[in-house]
């Protein structure tokens, strides 16, 4: 049911976590009551009061901005208005109208009641009362509920009448408990924007309102149990409040007040994680009626910074455009008609005039920005502030209120840029065409050229961070597993398992007996990176202990070098890049006793020459097929990711290596069965799937070395997408993208297309930014052809 | 621990080779060895039986002709057996029937040899 939510459930992601903490949040205001209802033990009662003012009955709500924080707080107002008896969602958002005592009090207590009547009568079309005269409400109120309802409303109403606006604030805020002792229903109450409240925050308004505010609503919190006594309540009822805004400022505002923290809980919202924000995407797109590609959701997901608001803005206006999104060039120009004119242009502009409200001080803020990013580190406050004193007197004022809008971050005396991508493109247009005054250019957008050059970059170091994130996983698993010592040595790796298939070495691995007994690592460092001609390299300092005992004799330092190369890496190399992972390491605090390990892992191997220093550096080393089968061995016991995949679609991912096809093999050969295919079918599928693999794998020049399947089964035919991110399938032609047979070393080859033509009904390729997918599909003969 | 192992016979000069369940590029490459070492040793009739081989690919298909012609160019004989109807269908539609000396079963290979001896 949605009420508040603007999401349908399938375009609401990956929240169920912080979900259910909110919902424990609630749950545990519900038990408060129940307690003291059933016990029969009064003395009892007391100790359980006691131990129940410890548990946090209040939350802070906090995340990045555009996380979708107020979203999460609609979603649980509306499953709790749906699903609950007894515990009454409420949702207020304080508004930057400038904080007026009477004005907030009346807003507060119409919502409140609105939302509560609303509740108790289960009729939503209550909520519209919020807008209507106070005495709306108490014609409205159930007759169970009249008497009191009409008590606090005439009050409220005489207490506006005779100008008495801490009075009104008090009913307001005293309203939840009220409500609860009365009805035994518990509000939990979450306030959106609590920011707003804060003193000095920049908003308009009299600070001395604000400041009353806060004051009321702390005291509110931590007097729930107090004021329920006051009201005769014959048990301790406490509302719960989560608050809810910008983050920075929230955990600012919070008093030195141990009442507080004791009842206060920190619930965090991370941003998406790729695999639930590209299903949202998916999703979205779906019912947006928006065409997308593989590679542009994943462009999507790298270029927007994986925030929810801009990723929905970008399909919002492709809808609105009617514009497909299936290439990065058709992504990129509807990317730069937001930045500089869209509803992400918009947004960004009110975000500016919220920190900036007029012209120049907007001048100062755009300078300020432009300065930290263009520096790409850190600088000092006082030469942003030098920088923008031109245009204001309280530079350090606006620079406290970017950093509370995550414009910036300051700290220790410094400011750095957000990570935010998109929010630096928008600065560098604006500074761009309104500081520098650069002329508009008679057709197209600097700022398209330049996303496009970035756009096939971005999604390489994709595939190198993955890699680096897999690497920094598998180093936090070691906990003095053994493991076998060939995934630490290539030469023996080469001589043992180079002929398996990824299936037998797995199993082979399970069965090896010499193994080597890793340490347990607590920290690990980035060291940086490099480049040579042929290679980049990534340097990591990984610290721990071994042995299982925690003391200075088993402390040990891994230096480890993470390096992509199109080549195996030669001597020259390894000795440069030593030399850096030694100058990094100098820098690092490590014990006299600390053993120093060096792990070289290189995408393609090392030349027999290489192997020499790495040998008298007593290195281990790898390839990254080792060190995909040593995460798999290290991982084996956790439990899969589940797959969110409609029944009818399956998608797989092998390596590119000898025998991986018959993963897929197997697999389509169980969907077509599942799907009643017939077996001379299921043969043929099987053959031509295996041509596709071999084809996939032979000719993509494929940076990640996998190759990606997708089985969806579509009323009566069975489509198969085999897909690579490499620059071109086999038989399709670099330059005009159509299919070709090809002669290929292995003379009369060429055989591949013709067996998939010959065994399935309908073959194409499509060409992607990041590769190409061929696209088979096979029809379920008719029962009368069988 | 190599797991491209490709069993083999010889029944009465006759050698048996069996290339189990893929033949693809590299159970291929073994197959062509042990023919070549087979054709060293002074062996000429062969027989390549695919009752296990549920899957043959491209590859494996243009190995498994360099196989015939290196025999052939030996003076010696290669039959082909227990081919199913999968394996069958696959050669046929690539027009490679003709190319091929194919004998339902390995039994009627070796007796088609020895017919011939």
């Amino acid at each position: 049911m949605q009420i508040l939510s603007h999401l349908t459930d399938d375009e609401f992601f990956d929240r169920e976590k912080v979900a259910a903490q909110l919902y424990s949040l609630a749950s545990r205001c519900k038990s408060a009551q129940v307690h003291s209802l059933v016990s029969p033990h009064p003395e009892a009662d007391s100790g359980r009061r006691e131990r129940q003012n410890g548990r946090a009955l209040n939350a802070l709500l906090l995340g990045a901005p555009r996380t979708g924080k107020t979203e999460l707080l609609r979603k649980t107002f509306d499953r709790l208005f749906a699903d609950s008896d007894d515990l009454a969602p409420i949702y207020f958002t304080f508004r930057s109208y400038g904080v007026n005592v009477e004005r907030f009090a009346r807003d507060y207590f119409s919502q409140f009641f609105a939302q509560f009547l609303a509740f108790r009568l289960n009729d939503r079309t209550l909520l519209a009362l919020a807008g209507e005269a106070l005495s709306s409400l108490t014609q409205n109120t159930s007759s169970e509920d009249y008497f009191w309802v009409r008590n606090l409303v005439d009050s409220f109403i005489k207490a506006e009448q005779e100008n008495d606006p801490l009075t009104m604030l008090r009913l307001a805020l005293n309203a939840p408990i009220i409500a609860a002792s009365q009805t035994r229903v518990v509000p939990f109450i979450m306030l959106d924007n609590f920011h707003l409240l804060a003193a000095g925050a920049g908003q308009p308004g009299d600070d001395a309102a604000r400041q009353l505010l806060f004051t009321e609503f702390i005291r509110a919190f931590t007097l729930q149990d107090s004021i329920a006594i006051k009201t005769g309540a014959d048990c301790v009822i406490s509302p719960g409040y989560v608050l809810c805004g910008l983050r920075r400022v929230l955990v600012e505002m919070m008093p030195a007040d141990e009442g507080v923290f004791e009842r206060l809980e920190l619930i965090r919202l991370e941003p998406l994680a790729e695999e639930p924000l590209e299903q949202m995407i998916r999703a979205t797109a779906n019912n947006l009626g928006v065409e997308i590609s593989d590679s542009t959701a994943e462009l999507m997901i790298q270029q927007l910074n994986r925030d929810i608001f801009y990723t929905r803005s970008m399909l919002d206006a492709a809808a609105a455009a009617g514009v497909r999104l299936k290439s990065f060039m058709e992504f990129e120009r509807l990317y730069t008609e937001e930045i500089l004119r869209g509803r992400v242009s918009h947004y960004l502009d009110a975000v500016m005039r919220e920190v900036a409200a007029d012209s120049r001080l907007r001048r100062a803020a755009i300078e300020a920005l432009v300065l930290v990013m263009d520096s790409h580190s850190a600088v000092p406050i006082d030469a942003v502030m030098e920088r923008i004193s031109a245009f204001t007197a309280d530079a350090e004022k606006l620079l406290l209120r970017m950093h509370a809008r995550e414009l910036v971050e300051i700290n220790f005396g410094f400011v750095q840029a957000a990570a935010d991508t998109v929010l630096a493109d928008y600065v560098q247009a604006r500074y761009r065409n309104e500081i520098a005054g650069a002329r508009r250019p008679l057709a197209g957008e600097e700022l398209l050229g330049e996303k496009l050059k970035h756009s096939y970059k971005l999604m390489m170091s994709r595939y190198n961070r993955s890699v680096e994130m897999q690497l920094i996983e598998l180093l936090s698993r070691y906990d003095f597993q053994a493991v076998p010592t060939v995934l630490l040595d290539d030469a023996e790796y080469e001589k043992l398992y180079r002929r398996m298939s990824r299936v037998q070495a797995r199993q082979s691995l399970e069965e090896d007996t010499a193994r080597v007994r890793l340490p347990q690592m607590v920290l690990v460092d980035d060291l940086g990176r490099g480049d040579l001609a042929n290679a980049s390299w990534r340097m990591f300092a990984a610290k721990g202990f071994e042995g299982g005992i925690y003391s200075e004799a088993n402390e040990t330092l891994w230096l480890i070098a993470l390096i992509n190369s199109r080549e195996p890496l030669d001597e020259d190399a390894v000795q440069h890049i030593d030399a850096r992972l030694e100058a990094a390491s100098r820098n690092l605090r490590i014990g006299n006793q600390t053993k120093t390990v060096r792990w070289y892992i290189s995408k393609e191997g090392f030349a027999p020459l290489a192997k020499k220093p790495l040998q008298e550096l007593k290195a281990h080393r790898s390839t990254y097929t080792q060190l995909d089968l040593l995460h798999d061995f290290l991982l084996k016991s956790a439990a899969k990711a589940g797959q969110s995949r409609s029944v009818n679609e399956v998608e797989l991912i092998i390596p590119i290596e000898d025998e991986a096809e018959l993963i897929a093999v197997r697999t389509v050969e169980q969907i077509a069965r599942a799907a009643d295919f017939d077996k001379e079918s299921i043969n043929q599928i099987k053959t031509a799937l295996i041509e596709a693999c071999i084809n996939a794998a032979e000719h993509s020049d494929s940076p990640d070395r996998k190759i990606y399947h997708r089985f969806a089964i579509e009323n009566d035919r069975l489509v198969i997408s085999v897909s690579n991110k490499g620059k071109t399938f086999g038989w399709m032609n670099s330059a005009n993208g159509n299919v070709e047979s090809s002669e290929t070393a292995k003379g009369t080859r060429g055989r591949g297309l013709k067996i998939i033509r010959g065994l399935m009904d309908e073959v194409h390729f499509e060409r992607t930014d990041d590769g190409a997918t061929l696209v088979m599909t096979k029809l379920l003969k008719s029962s009368d052809s069988q | 621990m190599n797991g491209m192992e490709v069993k083999a016979k010889l029944v009465e000069g006759t050698a048996i080779l069996y290339p189990g369940a893929y033949l693809n590029q590299l159970r291929g490459e073994v197959i062509e060895h042990r023919c070549q070492a087979l054709l060293d040793q002074g062996v000429r009739r062969l027989v390549i039986n695919f009752a296990e081989t549920e899957l043959i690919n491209s590859i494996g298909i243009s190995i498994l002709l360099g196989v015939i012609e290196t025999v052939n160019a030996a003076n010696g004989t290669l039959l082909i057996s227990n081919l199913n109807e999968s394996n069958r269908e696959l050669f046929e539609m690539l027009g490679l029937l003709s190319h091929l000396c194919i004998e339902e079963t390995e039994e009627r290979a070796l007796a088609k040899f020895h017919s011939c001896a």
